[in-house]
This record gives C-alpha cells, structure tokens and sequence, in this order.
C-alpha cells in the first residue's frame, strides 16, 4: 500500500520534472485518468467520466484509434505544449508536454524569414511597378516629342493660313482705295474690276473666319463642348452657298468643282446647317487644295431621311500608312508641300459622329480620294415645307430694336438690313433699350452682349423681371457654350456668333413673324 | 448545440489570425506576430459551435501541417488579395487539404480589400471561377464579409451533413 503510494508520488514528480501531462479516454471518449499536473496548463475542469471532446478543444473531431502529434498547440494557460495520440488497446492516451522554448526559438526564426520575404516580395512589385514607370514616362515623351513636333508645324500652318487670305484682303483693299483717290474714268469696267476686287476681300474675309472656326472647334473638341443646333434648312440652298464660297478656289486652281445633287428644290430637313456647312467646306476645302489637276466633285442624294454625302477629288491620293493618321489632329502629310493647320479632318469626324454618322475615306494612290458619310436629315412634311418656304413674307412693316455699342457694326447692320427692307432703331447699351422699349413696342430685338451701362444679360434679366416676352436676338462675339446657356436661361430667343450673317438674322424674323402668325389665329 | 471543427489555411500573413481575431472578438492589429503551430477558438454560429483552428501559414521554412487538419468538417482558404502569388498559392493547399481529410466544404476569403493595391488579376480569377469555390472579398481591417465568410461555411456544412 505504502508502496503504491510512493511509486504514484515518484510518477507525479517525475511528470512535473519532464513537464509533461496526460489525459487517458476509452473507447467512447470519456476520460478514465488524467494527470493532477494538466491544471498548469490550464485544463482545469478535466473531470474522470467526462466526454474529452466537450471539455479539452482541441480534442474534438478526433476519435479513439487516432494517432496523431501536434506540434505547438497553444493551451488555454498561454504556455505552447506539443500533444501526441497514443492508441493502445482500449485507451488513448493524450500525452502533453511543454513546448514554449521550442516555440519561442521557432517564433524568432519563422517572424524574421517571413518578414523578410514581405520585404522581398515588395521590392520585386515596387522593381516592377518602378520599370512599367518609366515604360509610360518614355512612350509619353515620345508622344511629347511628337506634338511639339506637330505643334510647330501646325503653328507655321497657320500663320501661312492666315497669310494668304490677309495679303490678299490688303491686295484688294489698297487697290479699290487707290482707285478711289485718283477717280479718273468711272467707266463700266472700273466699276466691274472693283465690284470683282471687293468679291476677293470678301472671299478672303470667310475664308478667315472658317480658319478661325476650325481653330476654336479644335479647343472645345477634347471638353465636348460642341452642341448641334438643328434647324429647318433648304438643303439645296446650303450646297449652292457652299458651291458659291469654294468655286474661286477651284477656279484659281484650274480644277472642275461640280455639285451634283440628287434633291428637290424644296425639301426641307432639319440639320444644323451651320455644322453641316463647315464640314462640306472643310471637305471640299481639303480636296480642293490637294488636287492640282482634274476635279473635285461633291455627290448629295437624301432619302428614308437620311442625307449621304460623297466627296471625291483626282488629287494625289492617300497612303495606307497615312490613312491611319490623317483623323489625328494637327497631321499632315509630309512630302505634299500644301500647308494648313491639319485640324479640318479632326474637326469634320467629330461633328459628323455628333450628328450620328461616321466619316469613311478610302483612296488610291496617284487616283484620288473619297470621303463619304451619311447622317439623319429628318424631311418634313409637304405643308410645312410650304409654311417655312411662304413665311418670307415682307418684314418691312416689323419693327426691330439694335442694342450695340460698337458704331461700325451697327452701321453696317443698318445698312444691311436696310437693303433686306427692314428698318433698325439703333440704341448704343442695354438701358436704352429698356428705355426705348418702354416707349414704343418692338416685334424684335438684336442685342449684343457686351455693352457699356447696361450688359446683354442683365438686359434680359431685367426683360425677364418685367414679364416682357418680345423676342431679344444675342449677338455675341463668345463662342464659348456656357454663354449661350446663360443667355437661354435668361429667355433669349436665339443666339446668334459674330460676325452675324444678315440672312440668319432674316430668317429668325420670319420664325418670328411665323410664330406671332400661329398665335394670332390659335 | 452542435460542435464543428474549422480550419484557417493559406500562405503566411495573408490574414487568417486577424479574420479570426475580427471574428471571434472584433479586434484588429495593424503588427505582424506570425502564427506559431496553431491557435484555437471558439465562437458560436446560430445554432452551431465552432471550434477554429487558427493554423500557422505556409511559408519558406514549412508547409502546412495536415496533422491540425483531421477531424476538420471545413476549411477557409484565405488569400492576400493584394499579393496575387497568396492566391495562386490556394491551390496547392487545397490539395494539402484533400489529401489529408478529403473535400470538405469550403469557402474562399480574398483578404484585405481595404487595400488599394487589392486586385485580383485575370489569371487568379480564371483560377478561382475554375474550382467553383465560394469567394469573398473580406477586410480583417474594416470587417467587411468577416461574418459573411463563416456563415457560409456553416450553410455549407449543414447542407453537406442533412
Ligand atoms: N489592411 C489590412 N491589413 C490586414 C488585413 N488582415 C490582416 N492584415 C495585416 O496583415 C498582417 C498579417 O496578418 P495575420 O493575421 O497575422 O496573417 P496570418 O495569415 O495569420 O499570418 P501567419 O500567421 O504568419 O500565417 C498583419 O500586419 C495584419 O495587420 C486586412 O484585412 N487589411
Ligand atoms: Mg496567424
């Protein structure tokens, strides 16, 4: 007896001395023995004829025949001990024993490889982040390069532009001013050869300003800022006009510019004739300067209220090469010795996609090129042709109020308006067009924006105060859309760029008149 | 309640301790303290105890030890989805895991998708869309799909037994 004891007390320090632990299960897992040490690892409530799956954790899931080590499992106590599964014949004995220096020495080692490898993994990204870097910043110095490049050509482009059509509206003007110093004979060819040099300025003058127009296009071009403002347009009248403006040039140049039209006289779409005329320009501008000899012909056939439109010159033709870059800004063909600003393509793509078609140019080397797209042109029906047609009924008995402080160009909207039979009340700034409106009552009035006293705007926000709805006409110099947004805010009936064309300003009235009609008899 | 045994595997320091810690008891610890061997927890999910073990990641020095694996009934493979070696690194522990206690229900956490270089790239997803694993975008840091990820285990696992 006493034997048995002291053998269980030599057990319990030789344990405590290897610092190791047991728990015994049977075969239905219930505990049948533990050691009074496991305590110091914080298994307390270790209970003989407990289930061992419910009462130590990491016991669960496993079942009596299972043989198995666990290295460094961390106990309830904080202390990290190793267990292994013996199984004997109708036991299994849990054997736990103290592992934390093996851990600790473990934790030192495995913190710092890992640590490492993080440090190294993160070099290698930044390495490659660092080389896919400066990849780009090359690829975009070379784009750099390639638009400076391109920036200088396209500067020497427009001042060669510019040049031409100003040493020719000088030209012209010194001669017609001469003439009219020393007025020798007033002969009908004297009168003839200043009418044609005066035609030249004035061929000249638009061709500057569609320069001008490309030119602003081009910075609203990246910011979408170019609006579409469809109106109803007699088609074959916009190609007669645009036949008219590029005829001198193909004359000039000895080349045949025919305009074939597969259209009514009639037929009426709605379009923004403005854009639609720059493009044909720019296209048939285009063809123009790069063919030298044969023709340039525009092709024009409108139906299911779709208008195409072809364009073919028998110029030099375009590379393969070339076809790819003649769509990016500012390109232009090395070797062609023709200068321009490059920026009439660009320009003419975008407005044709806003318009819903897409530009397609193909050509044959030393044949010529064609470039053709095809855009929705809503027709309308018969009788409103007729009431858009009719409506240019006399204006003279309307009467029109010009607010503008700039005494050149009212003079000239006087006069000009004055051969179309209207008569202009002219008042230099907006408080007197308040003023004047008070005492009289106009059916219309063209305003400028920028005047002294009293602005445009606050012209018609005052309008807008006092209920008076008489249809006010911007004219502005800004090309910039946010104007135009502020002015229909503030109740504009229309917006109209400098230098203002008389016959927009007529047809604005006729829509006027057209509207005062409509509302006479409904 | 109904006890089930968990396993967190995957590469070291994608995660597994803090998704644990987050889980268990909504802590997060911006230090890196490696895993040694394994640490266990409890929690409980509706009806279901779970005993999770929180095993040490693969790393240069050892593979997974497949011993803490056996009587697991489901595994979470987790991933640092901002080191897209720890996600192409899920499969050879999938087969770890296969090898040793068969294919058990599992479910995937792509880690720390607080972060912004936190991508996962063409190749990885091909991967993970080709084992039809469950995968959650989790953050240990902010807990995003922390919860999310056990339960679904767990649906998957009671499914799997009923
Ligand atoms: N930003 C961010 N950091 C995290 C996230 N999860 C973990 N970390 C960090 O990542 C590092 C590693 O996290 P642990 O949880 O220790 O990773 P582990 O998988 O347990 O690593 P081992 O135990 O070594 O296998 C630590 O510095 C954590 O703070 C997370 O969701 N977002
Ligand atoms: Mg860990």
């Amino acid at each position: 007896m006493l034997e048995a004891n002291l053998q269980q007390r030599i057990n319990a320090q030789l344990l405590d001395k290897l610092q190791l632990a047991y728990i015994c299960v049977d075969s239905s897992m219930t505990v049948v023995e533990v050691s009074d040490n496991l305590s110091s690892y914080g298994y307390n409530d270790i209970v003989i004829g407990a289930n061992v799956e419910e009462c130590v954790d990491f016991m669960f899931g496993f079942d009596a025949q299972t043989q198995l080590d666990l290295p460094m499992v961390q106990s309830p106590s904080g202390i990290t001990i190793s267990v292994s599964l013996l199984p004997s014949d109708r036991l299994l004995t849990v054997l736990i024993s103290n592992a934390s220096n093996q851990a600790d020495q473990r934790q030192l080692l495995q913190q710092k490889a890992n640590e490492n490898e993080l440090l190294v993994e993160r070099q290698e990204k930044l390495l490659t982040q660092l080389e896919q870097a400066s990849e780009q910043l090359e690829s975009k110095n070379e784009q750099l390069e390639e638009a400076s490049r391109l920036q200088t050509s396209f500067l020497s482009g427009v001042s060669h532009e510019f040049r031409t059509p100003l040493t020719s509206i000088i030209g012209y003007t010194n001669l017609v001013e001469q003439s009219l110093q020393c007025p020798t004979d007033k002969t009908g060819s004297d009168i003839q050869q200043k009418a044609d040099h005066l035609r030249a300025v004035q061929r000249s003058s638009r061709h500057l300003l569609s320069l001008v127009e490309n030119l602003l296009d081009h910075g609203k071009l990246d910011s979408d800022e170019i609006m579409l403002r469809p109106k109803t347009t007699n088609l074959v009248e916009l190609f007669q006009d645009v036949e008219l403006l590029l005829k001198p040039l193909s004359d000039a140049k000895h080349i045949e510019l025919t305009i074939n039209l597969d259209i009514d006289d009639s037929t009426i779409v709605v379009i923004d004739d403005s854009r639609l005329r720059q493009c044909l320009i720019n296209l048939l501008g285009n063809a123009v300067k790069f063919t030298d000899h044969g023709s340039v012909s525009l092709t024009a056939d409108l139906s299911g209220d779709f208008l195409s439109i072809k364009v073919a010159d028998t110029g030099p033709g375009i590379s393969d090469e070339d076809l790819q870059k003649i769509r990016l800004p500012f390109w232009q063909a090395a070797d062609t010795g023709k200068a321009g600003t490059g920026l009439g393509l660009t320009i003419t793509e975008r407005i044709i996609e806003l318009m819903g078609g897409e530009l397609e140019v193909s050509s044959v080397l030393s044949e010529g090129t064609q470039v053709s797209f095809q855009i929705p042109a809503p027709m309308l029906m018969d009788q409103e042709c007729a009431k858009v047609l009719n409506s240019k009924q006399s204006l003279a008995d309307m009467t029109v109020l010009l607010a503008e402080d700039d005494h050149d160009i009212a003079a000239l909207m006087v006069v000009m308006m004055a051969e179309r039979g209207v008569h202009l009340t002219h008042v230099e700034n907006g408080a007197l067009a308040l003023e004047a409106m008070q005492s009289t009552t106009f059916d219309f009035v063209l305003m400028d924006i920028h005047m002294p006293v009293m602005t445009g705007y606050e012209t018609l926000a005052a309008l807008q105060q006092a209920n008076n709805s008489t249809p006010v006409v911007i004219m502005s110099a800004s090309t910039v859309e946010a104007g135009r947004m502020k002015a229909e805010s503030l109740g504009c009936y229309d917006y109209l760029i400098k230098p203002v064309d008389v016959d927009d300003v007529i047809e604005i009235m006729n829509h006027v008149a057209l509207d005062k009609d409509a509302d006479h008899t409904c | 309640m109904r006890k089930k045994k968990i396993c967190m595997v995957g590469d070291f320091s994608v995660g597994k301790t803090s998704i644990t810690q987050k889980f268990v008891n909504n802590v997060f610890s911006e230090k890196y303290l490696t895993t040694i061997g394994v640490k266990i927890d409890t929690a409980t999910v509706g009806e279901d105890k779970l005993i999770v073990w929180d095993v040490a990641g693969r790393d240069s020095l050892s593979p997974i030890n497949a011993s803490y694996l056996v009587g697991a009934s489901g595994v979470i493979l987790v991933a640092d989805g901002s080191r897209s070696s720890t996600v192409g690194g899920l499969l050879e522990i999938w087969q770890t895991v296969t090898n040793r206690i068969g294919s058990v229900p599992v479910v995937v956490a792509l880690n720390k998708a607080d972060l912004d270089g936190w991508q996962i790239d063409d190749h990885s997803r091909a991967l993970l869309d080709q084992q039809g694993w469950d995968v959650f975008a989790t953050s240990a840091k902010d807990g995003k799909n922390v919860e999310a990820v056990f339960k679904k285990l767990v649906e998957i696992m009671n499914c799997k037994e009923s």
